[in-house]
């Protein structure tokens, strides 16, 4: 580019400040258009797309088709403290886009005035192929279920009639409304559609693990090491490709139940202790574990089904001697769950918080 | 064309027919079309006694002192059965009553075709169906306060109130629903209009009055001094759902 010819530098140089001028007007022209249309280019095409060695959804999308502006609308809404009583907590505060929509890595998550429920913040990925909802199963379908956290004391502590008139008095929703329903009308089943149309959208399929499983890459000696031993050992619970078989079980945590999990719902003394198997997948973003966030580690969570196993007769038979594991089964198993980390699900621009 | 044509000639002469039959229909009176009828629902205590909130009112059951300061049930899939023997069903049958706003709530049935009609069927509570199909609007709206949020599922009937006599510090709160299993206590009702039809001509005057007794919630159950709480589905809910839906009663029809 840089003339070592002097006498044509002069030259050069005109020529370069012509086409910077060029530059100067591209530029503009371009920010004209950007200007006309805000969105940023993202990476990856939108849509809702289940691997083929996933099994079929659960969700029935039928009544709730799969639609760009009710997703984006729904998108707003999770992201929007304006949901919360006193505006300073929303969705994502403890379904955190960078903790794969778990918690921010504390036991429990504060909710509006600090304050903290029993239990901890699950990641929300793959909600599409899930049964129930909550560690005791007591939701029965993803459009009801945040009216749990909108509505409780200790998390977002507002009642939806107020969440629609809110809503109702802000340009800005009154833009997405439309948008997404033809109408300005706010009401609690558009809200409620339209966060289930964003929540179906957080899907966790392209983690190491997925792509070995599509042939696309191949486990180290380790990894492999550890697949097999979680496939022994873990996988009558916590089975592929999800990671949960969505039963609820008592993986011996308790002598004593503080919190009696899935008997709250059914009454059942067979209950009583029995949590909703959790995914694993980003398992290593997502500590401290446990329905009540107890174990702060993976070694933990390890060594409790190692030792630490408590016999009541609830707890499930497949524990009765525990899991016992050696020291290097440990590495192998930790070296296989951390195939099931998705950088994906941190940075899709779709699930990240929208610009307004 | 003129097959059709003549079918329809058929048909409107063979209705006139039939409608001639019957000494009922004027001449005048148009065979076909739709009316409303509406259903009534006075709740009556001590048979007696008119219902009414904010007012002391003793349980003629139990000798209880009760002041109710709300009483809202669903009533849902309301059907009328024609002399034919064939029924007509309301689309998107689903309706809060909610005694706040008196105690003879009415529903409209609309879109009702002209007919003889012999019976009429409903069903209390909210089938469960529309418990398990997420976001519903309406009278169904999560909204309106009759969804249990943490136990999936919509309260059906909600009768909440002061009593001296109750268990828990002076008031009392019945939240009962449940849709499954042992703790279903949604109860469908049918009742016949007792040798009378209901002759729905465009009148526009028909109804239907039905008659419930609020303090049979407590018949099997008891004092409130036993329980003055239930907030989930089970057999304490069931018991007290099942003797109020109980009571429902036909009283009369007019046109
Ligand atoms: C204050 C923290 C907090 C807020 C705010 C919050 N959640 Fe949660 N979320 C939790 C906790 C804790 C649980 C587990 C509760 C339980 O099992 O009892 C949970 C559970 C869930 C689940 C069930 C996941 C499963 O697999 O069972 C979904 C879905 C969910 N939340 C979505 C939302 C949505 C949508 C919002 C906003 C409307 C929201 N959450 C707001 C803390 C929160
Ligand atoms: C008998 C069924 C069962 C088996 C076998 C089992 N788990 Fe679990 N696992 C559960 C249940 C149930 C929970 C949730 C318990 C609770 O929170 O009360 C759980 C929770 C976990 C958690 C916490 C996840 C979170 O997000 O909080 C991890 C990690 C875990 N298991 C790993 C494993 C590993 C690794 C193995 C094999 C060595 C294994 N599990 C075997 C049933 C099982």
């Amino acid at each position: 580019m840089i003339s070592t010819d002097h006498l044509n530098l002069s030259t050069s140089m005109n020529k370069l400040k012509t086409i910077s001028k060029l530059l100067v007007v591209l530029a503009a022209s371009s920010l004209v258009l950007s200007c006309r249309k805000a969105i940023v280019e993202p990476y990856k095409k939108w849509g809702f797309n289940s691997p083929d060695y996933f099994p079929a959804p659960v969700y029935n999308f039928e009544n709730n088709k799969q639609d760009f502006k009710k997703f984006t609308l729904g998108r707003a809404l999770f992201y929007d403290p304006l949901l919360s009583s006193d505006g300073t907590v929303s969705c994502a505060s403890c379904h955190a886009n960078s903790h794969a929509f778990a918690g921010h890595n504390t036991a429990l998550s504060p909710g509006v005035n600090n304050l903290v429920g029993t239990r901890n913040s699950p990641s929300i990925v793959n909600l599409a192929w899930s049964p129930s909802f909550m560690w005791d199963g007591g939701i029965n379908h993803i459009e009801v279920m945040p009216i749990a956290p909108l509505t409780n004391p200790v998390e977002m502590n507002e009642s939806l009639a107020n969440i629609i008139l809110k809503l109702k008095a802000s340009e800005r929703y009154k833009k997405l409304f439309r948008e997404a329903y033809g109408t300005e009308e706010v009401t609690d089943q558009r809200i409620l559609k339209s966060l289930a149309q964003f929540m179906m959208m957080i899907v966790s399929n392209n983690s190491k693990y997925d792509q070995m499983k599509r042939g696309e890459v191949s486990f180290t000696a380790t990894e492999q090491q550890g697949y097999s031993l979680f496939q022994q050992k873990c996988s009558q619970c916590h089975t592929e490709p999800l990671f949960t078989d969505y039963s609820f079980r008592n993986n011996g945590l308790d002598l004593t139940f503080s919190d009696q999990g899935r008997y709250l719902i059914t009454q059942q003394s067979n209950d009583l202790g029995k949590f909703k198997v959790p995914t694993l997948r980003n398992v290593l973003m997502t500590y401290p574990y446990m329905h009540d966030g107890r174990f702060y580690t993976i070694n933990q969570v390890l060594e409790h089904y190692n030792t630490g196993v408590k016999h009541t007769s609830t707890l499930d038979p497949l524990l009765d001697n525990g899991i016992p594991l050696t020291a290097s089964e440990k590495t192998q198993i930790i070296a296989f769950l951390r195939t099931l980390n998705d950088d994906n699900i941190l940075t899709d621009y779709w699930l990240s918080e929208p610009k307004e | 064309m003129k097959n059709t044509f003549k079918l329809g000639v058929t048909a409107l002469v063979l209705t006139i027919a039939v409608a001639c039959k019957k000494e009922k229909i004027e001449p005048t009176t148009p065979t076909t079309g739709t009316d409303v009828v509406t259903l009534k629902i006075e709740h009556t205590w001590q048979d007696s006694l008119e219902f009414a909130l904010n007012t002391d009112l003793v349980n003629p059951l139990t000798g209880d002192s009760l002041n109710f300061t709300t009483f809202k049930y669903y009533i849902s899939n309301i059907r009328l059965k024609k002399n034919d023997g064939t029924w007509w069903t309301q689309p998107n049958s689903y309706f809060l009553l909610d005694l706040a706003n008196g105690t003879t709530p009415s529903v409209q049935l609309t879109g009702v075709p002209y007919g003889e009609y012999t019976d009429v069927e409903y069903v209390l509570g909210v089938d469960s169906t529309r418990n398990v199909s997420g976001a519903q609007d309406g009278a169904l709206s999560p909204s309106l306060g009759m969804f249990w949020s943490w136990n999936s599922g919509y309260i059906m009937l909600k009768a909440e109130g002061l009593s001296p006599d109750a268990s828990m510090g002076g008031s009392f709160a019945y939240h009962l629903g449940g849709f499954s299993g042992s703790n279903n206590v949604v109860t469908t009702k049918s009742h016949t209009f007792v040798g009378n039809s209901l002759s729905v001509t465009g009148n526009g005057n028909c109804q239907i009055h039905l008659s419930a007794a609020p303090q049979t919630l407590w018949q099997t159950a008891g004092s409130v001094s036993m329980n003055s709480m239930i907030h989930m589905p089970g057999s304490g809910a069931k018991t007290m759902a099942d003797d109020f839906y109980g009571s429902f009663e036909f009283e009369h029809i007019h046109e």
